[in-house]
């Protein structure tokens, strides 16, 4: 009897609760297999996905960018641009998604040949060398410095401008808008949007308030409308470089913001460009509605 | 005093520092709160009393508020130099002033005007030409205002990020220091917190992801454009100057004078000769006091 009893007492005081060291034990294996997951989708998941971007295709130009719009093909214009521009030069393209964020944290990056090329403009100089494609050689040297103003013009003033209006005053709702997301993104977008405001802010755009910004878009848009005049493409009567970046942001205007006040001007007082817009449209995208995305996340 | 009282005072005194330095982290927390707030109510009557002495300066005198004077061009920063260009071609009466170059939306330059403060130079220049009649590019043909506008927005927004690069990130602001007559809290700003923050600025604006041969790339690409659109004439949109020639202006002064060790200076000088005689045109058109004004010798 009595040693039933001392049995049951020491069972009752077997201690169950895990040491320290063995709480320890499990936390580091926790991180450890994290960090080897982790370092096995950078490097190798990588190496894999870059041994297969090798096999597309003997100078056929890989780009990676976000998956397409549903209101254009895009969401972003520095990634119509370089399509559009790729499309004009006839030069042979295939879209990929699994990484769209370069190495300088932009967006769109291309693979050719194995080699990789970051930044719309370096891109499209670097293509235009090794394609022997110039579409600026019927211009005059004082066409050519007027083509680059007005791209200037539009990278970067026009771009900062409507992100004032993205993010400031819409606070990024035609993010989710425009593309198709994930459902986790509506939940990050805020840090997102933030961290758009700080880099307004860091730009200079952002200090103004939103009306003094509008003013001065407008006026760029204004001069765009001034000097296309009746032509059917900003340079004359051939497209150029230049038309890229031009219908990249105006179709972007017409797209994607027509909440903004900058829809309203094309539509209403600068014509001339939403008439542009459909021209370059109707001739290097004849297949815009199939370039969309067509099923909506629930 | 009797000598109790003097006793009582030294024990009580004792006692109390004994107190203090059991806790200096309390000690110099206090401290430094009290100096920061005295700092702060001293610095806001400064303001005000400088702001009360501005108001008074004269009906339609702009007071141009930038960063100290330059010590080989009348100021080191582009934009100061463009508004004040700016200023003397329109002959609007000004005085300068540098006790506070950094203004309401955190940059400089800025103006004071009737009492009133606008802030960040495109916008000034577009107020005083409505004020003043003196916009001169809305004498130009539409379309001669629209380059003049694109024109002026790749220097503004192009090129001013360009030059930060070499001029903070990769010269950490020695040139800068070096070609302005700083005070030594202004010395020690550029020195520490300048090309700190113009890192981030060039990070979130996107030209500082590029490399420092891509950069001057650009920039060469774009001097190649003003110098070509430039050609022969005397001023970037004809016989007359305009504001944009103001921008231009800016810039080149930075690049011939404030930028040694820079690969632009070479490059505007040996291969965009135009653009050096374009400078030369306006400094003698409006800056007969050039040397008057940055030189080491004058003590403002």
């Amino acid at each position: 009897m009595t040693e039933e009893v001392n049995s049951s007492e020491e069972m009752k005081e077997i201690d169950v609760t895990p040491s320290p060291g063995s709480i320890l034990t499990v936390m580091i294996s926790i991180l450890v297999t994290t960090f080897l997951v982790y370092i096995y989708r950078r490097i190798i998941v990588r190496q894999i996905r870059r041994s297969v971007w090798k096999s597309a295709g003997d100078d056929v130009v890989l780009v990676h960018c976000p998956t397409p719009g549903y209101l254009t093909p895009n969401i972003s214009p520095f990634v119509m641009k370089l399509l559009t521009y790729l499309r004009l030069a006839q030069i042979p393209y295939k879209l990929e998604h699994d990484e769209p964020m370069g190495a300088k944290g932009k967006t769109p990056w291309i693979t050719l040949n194995g080699e990789e090329l970051h930044d719309s403009q370096l891109i499209i100089e670097a293509l235009s060398k090794k394609f022997d494609k110039d579409f600026n050689s019927g211009l005059s040297e004082e066409e050519k410095a007027i083509a680059r103003g007005f791209a200037m013009m539009i990278e970067e003033h026009i771009a900062w401008g409507l992100r004032v209006w993205r993010f400031i005053v819409d606070d990024g709702r035609t993010l989710l808008e425009g593309m198709k997301q994930p459902f986790f993104v509506s939940l990050i977008k805020p840090i997102f949007v933030r961290s758009q405001k700080a880099a307004l802010w860091y730009q200079g755009l952002g200090r103004h308030s939103p009306s003094e910004v509008e003013n001065m878009i407008t006026a760029d848009l204004r001069a765009l409308s001034k000097y296309l005049g009746r032509k059917p493409y900003l340079m004359g009567d051939n497209l150029t470089e230049v038309d890229c970046t031009m219908f990249a942001f105006m179709a972007n205007i017409l797209y994607n913001y027509n909440r903004s006040p900058y829809y309203d001007i094309i539509k209403g007082e600068f014509t001339n460009l939403y008439d542009y817009v459909l021209r370059v449209k109707g001739r290097l995208w004849p297949d815009w509605n199939q370039c969309l995305e067509k099923t909506k996340l629930k | 005093m009797n000598t109790v009282t003097v006793e009582a005072l030294r024990a009580w005194s004792c006692d109390g520092l004994k107190w203090l330095s059991k806790r200096p982290g309390q000690v110099i927390s206090a401290v430094a709160v009290a100096v920061l707030v005295t700092a702060r109510i001293r610095l806001a009557s400064v303001r005000r009393e400088r702001r009360k002495r501005w108001a008074k300066i004269g009906k339609d005198i702009v007071v141009l508020h930038g960063f100290p004077r330059g010590r080989y061009t009348p100021n080191a920063s582009p934009f100061v130099m463009k508004l004040e260009t700016y200023l003397r071609l329109a002959k609007i009466t000004y005085v300068f002033d540098d006790t506070e170059p950094i203004g309401p939306k955190g940059q400089g330059p800025w103006i004071t005007l009737n009492g009133e403060e606008i802030a960040d130079s495109q916008l000034i220049i577009e107020a005083l030409g409505r004020k003043f009649d003196k916009n001169f590019t809305s004498r130009l043909p539409k379309e001669q205002q629209a380059i003049a506008l694109a024109m002026n927005l790749m220097m503004t927004e192009h090129i001013t990020w360009g030059l930060r690069i070499w001029r903070y990130v990769i010269d950490k602001g020695e040139q800068l220091r070096k070609c302005s007559r700083y005070d030594l809290v202004s010395e020690l700003a550029v020195y520490l917190w300048f090309p700190r923050i113009a890192k981030k600025r060039a990070w979130a604006q996107g030209i500082g992801r590029h490399s420092e041969k891509e950069v001057e790339e650009m920039m060469r690409q774009d001097f190649a454009a003003l110098s070509d659109y430039l050609g022969d004439k005397p001023f970037l949109m004809g016989d007359n100057p305009c504001e944009v020639d103001c921008t231009l202006f800016g810039y080149i002064s930075q690049v011939l004078w404030n930028y040694n060790g820079s690969p632009y200076g070479k490059m505007v000088k040996e291969d965009y000769p135009n653009l050096e005689a374009h400078h030369s045109r306006m400094k003698t058109l409006l800056y007969p006091d050039w040397d008057a004004l940055s030189s080491l010798a004058v003590k403002e």
